[in-house]
């Protein structure tokens, strides 16, 4: 009998306690309009995930599931791409504000596309440039947000600003 | 207002269809993408609007601001990312309906329910506007707890599979809504220490991260996020697929008229907005359903309630700022920045001194409904076949673009981040059945649920009673009640009668 993966159901119960300590440690001083409404979402919150907690060790302790992580995990081959996205994008945010939009989201979307398998040059190359090339458009120059400048944002307004 | 007056100032309105369609393909644009709510893109846009006359500047405005609604539906029903908080609820019954092959109809429902829901509302605001600008007054932050309840108590339908996991992802994104500082006093609570959570949890990255990047971490799994039958008839969309989608539409025009209303009379409660409309409006549509056990799993009704209130919404935001000279919403502030450049002062005596543009809003709304439809319902049969790129390049791309997108609504690297930590957790939960709609609605719907109930409070001095002083409320109240007794009447009624006639067929 294949066995329930409780260890994965309990990972947003044990976020929430845990955020819900946080959250009562850092009102205790508050005067009750502030704290009113999270002590009384809290509590509710706390009560409802001690019973999911009693809910799992019960079928735990009849041998109905297990602590495992399976359906976090699952399925095995895509783990790695998910992982790796997560790192790339992590990576992509530290290096926007040195390399600029254009240049971090093309590189960034390229080292993606590698990552989740497409191997033809042309699609590493076009797919990329199309997408960067519209952000540029359209975070840029047509509505002037803050996004970070980089080399290829300092270049085109030095090219625009010299003709 | 005459009739030749009117008739007049749809003429001036038809006539301005070069600013109106630019403004509803931008709006269309940027609407797709989440983190570009109208606000931000007017204020970028601020320049253009003050350089040009008032009644240009209005027409684009509008424009941009009801495509702006009608698009956030559109990423919803295609890829479950919602382009605003508004569309949150779309993606329940939209995103079925992709999966099973019907993209097309589900997005001329969008489409039909926007316009018309849009259109409606806004020629109902041009003739009753003197009293509907009277119920942003009756309805006062005791009413506004209970109709945030009626909000919340979504979170119980969705929780319908699994109550014990709904509740807990409903209660914690509530709590994560809490986070900031507090609305009597300031001080700041569970910021863990960051200046940039001091105005709470920002609802674009929250979005951001819940829907987009956990759904794109989740695709990957797949080669394609529809099966084989959706491929097949994504395939092979043809007009037909449109026709199907009208069809539909006059088949459920009642349910796009009184739902369009639920936004209007929402909409025109100053600070409420779109996000609880279509959540109210979702919600009461599944209870007056004849067929509530149907709702989230790809059915007309439920793409037709968020999309025809969340468009609603666009006419009742303007009835306070027109009428009372208070902004209904962030929107309405921005209009409300540039009529004051050009020197005209919103309030009850635009009506008198400038009628051109106090109706002339409304017209222009109307006039902006009826190019939307023409433009964007043939656009349908292509859009669908966004589901027969592979995840290959989908999931990436998703992930990267909308990363981009947390930023733009404050402006901060940190909203990137926060983005991705919400997208952990939308991924964990999202495979853990613990509903990230519930979550979000938590986040939505917390903070407003605490600003009424500690106004009310403040009011009252802690007297818990207020919440039920008001004749209006206490209706209210015995309607909320009722709408949670109603299905489980009806679900007890059900079984009674199947009993009944089982026991009818034994003997």
């Amino acid at each position: 009998m294949n066995k329930a993966p409780l260890g994965a159901d309990l990972i947003i119960p044990a976020l929430a306690l845990c955020f819900a300590g946080y959250f009562f440690f850092s009102i205790a001083d508050l005067a009750w309009e502030a704290k009113a409404n999270g002590v009384l979402i809290g509590t509710v919150l706390i009560v409802l995930i001690a019973i999911q907690a009693v809910r799992a060790g019960m079928e735990l302790a009849a041998g109905r599931g297990d602590l495992s992580l399976d359906t976090l995990t699952a399925p095995r081959d895509a783990l790695p791409k998910r992982l790796g996205m997560v790192l790339l994008t992590v990576v992509f945010i530290t290096a926007m504000p040195w390399l600029g939009l254009t240049l971090s989201l093309f590189l960034g979307l390229a080292a993606a596309l590698y990552l989740m398998g497409v191997r033809r040059r042309a699609q590493l190359f076009w797919v990329p440039f199309s997408v960067a090339a519209s952000a540029y458009l359209l975070f840029i120059a047509l509505l002037n947000t803050d996004l970070p400048h980089g080399p290829v944002e300092n270049a085109i307004a030095a090219s625009v600003a010299w003709f | 207002m005459t009739w030749d007056f009117l008739l007049g100032q749809f003429a001036t309105q038809f006539g301005l269809w070069w600013v109106i369609w630019p403004a509803i393909l931008l709006g269309i644009v940027v609407g797709i993408l989440p983190g570009f709510s109208p606000q931000n893109t007017l204020i970028m846009l601020l320049p253009l609007t003050l350089a040009v006359k008032v009644e240009v500047a209005l027409a684009f405005m509008i424009a941009l601001y009801c495509a702006n609604h009608l698009a956030g539906g559109i990423p919803a029903i295609l890829v479950k990312i919602p382009g605003s908080g508004g569309a949150a609820a779309t993606t329940l019954d939209g995103y079925p309906m992709t999966q099973k092959g019907q993209a097309q109809q589900a997005l001329v429902l969008c489409f039909t329910a926007s316009v018309f829901g849009g259109l409606i509302t806004t020629l109902a605001t041009l003739a009753l506007l003197p009293w509907l600008s009277q119920i942003g007054l009756v309805l006062r932050s005791v009413e506004m707890v209970i109709v945030m309840l009626f909000g919340l108590t979504l979170i119980a339908v969705i929780a319908a599979k699994d109550f014990l996991k709904g509740l807990i992802a409903g209660f914690f994104g509530l709590l994560i809504g809490v986070i900031g500082t507090d609305h009597i006093y300031n001080t700041p609570r569970a910021t863990f220490g960051f200046l940039e959570l001091y105005d709470g949890v920002p609802l674009v990255p929250a979005l951001i991260g819940l829907f987009a990047i956990s759904e794109a971490l989740v695709m990957i799994e797949e080669k394609l996020i529809v099966g084989r039958e959706g491929q097949a008839k994504a395939v092979s969309a043809q007009w037909a697929g449109i026709i199907d989608g009208l069809r539909l539409s006059v088949k459920y025009w009642w349910q796009i008229i009184w739902t369009a209303f639920v936004g209007l009379f929402i909409g025109i409660v100053p600070g409420a907005g779109a996000s609880i409309a279509a959540f109210v409006a979702y919600q009461q549509s599944r209870l007056w359903s004849k067929r509530p056990e149907l709702y989230g799993t790809g059915i007309p009704e439920g793409v037709i309630a968020p999309e025809a209130a969340n468009n609603g919404v666009t006419s009742g935001t303007l009835v306070p700022t027109l009428a009372l000279g208070v902004p209904g919403g962030s929107t309405a502030a921005v209009m409300m920045i540039v009529l004051q450049y050009h020197g005209l002062v919103m309030g009850p005596r635009l009506f008198a001194s400038n009628p051109e543009v106090a109706y002339g809003v409304f017209v222009s709304m109307a006039v902006a409904y009826i190019f939307m439809i023409f433009t964007i319902l043939p656009l349908a049969r292509y859009m669908s076949r966004i589901v027969l790129i592979e995840t290959t390049y989908l999931a990436p791309v998703i992930i990267l673009v909308t990363i981009v997108a947390a930023f733009v609504e404050r402006q901060y690297l940190f909203d990137m981040a926060l983005a991705l930590a919400f997208g952990m957790i939308g991924y964990i939960a999202h495979k853990t059945s613990y509903h990230v709609t519930a979550i979000l609605i938590g986040i939505i719907l917390g903070p407003l649920f605490e600003q009424y109930l500690v106004r009310a409070l403040r009011i009252s001095q802690g007297d818990i009673t207020i919440l039920f002083s008001s004749t209006l409320g206490n209706t209210l109240w015995a309607l909320l009640v009722l709408s949670l007794v109603l299905p489980f009447w009806r679900t007890w009624r059900q079984k009674k009668a199947l009993a009944a006639e089982r026991f009818g067929d034994e003997r």
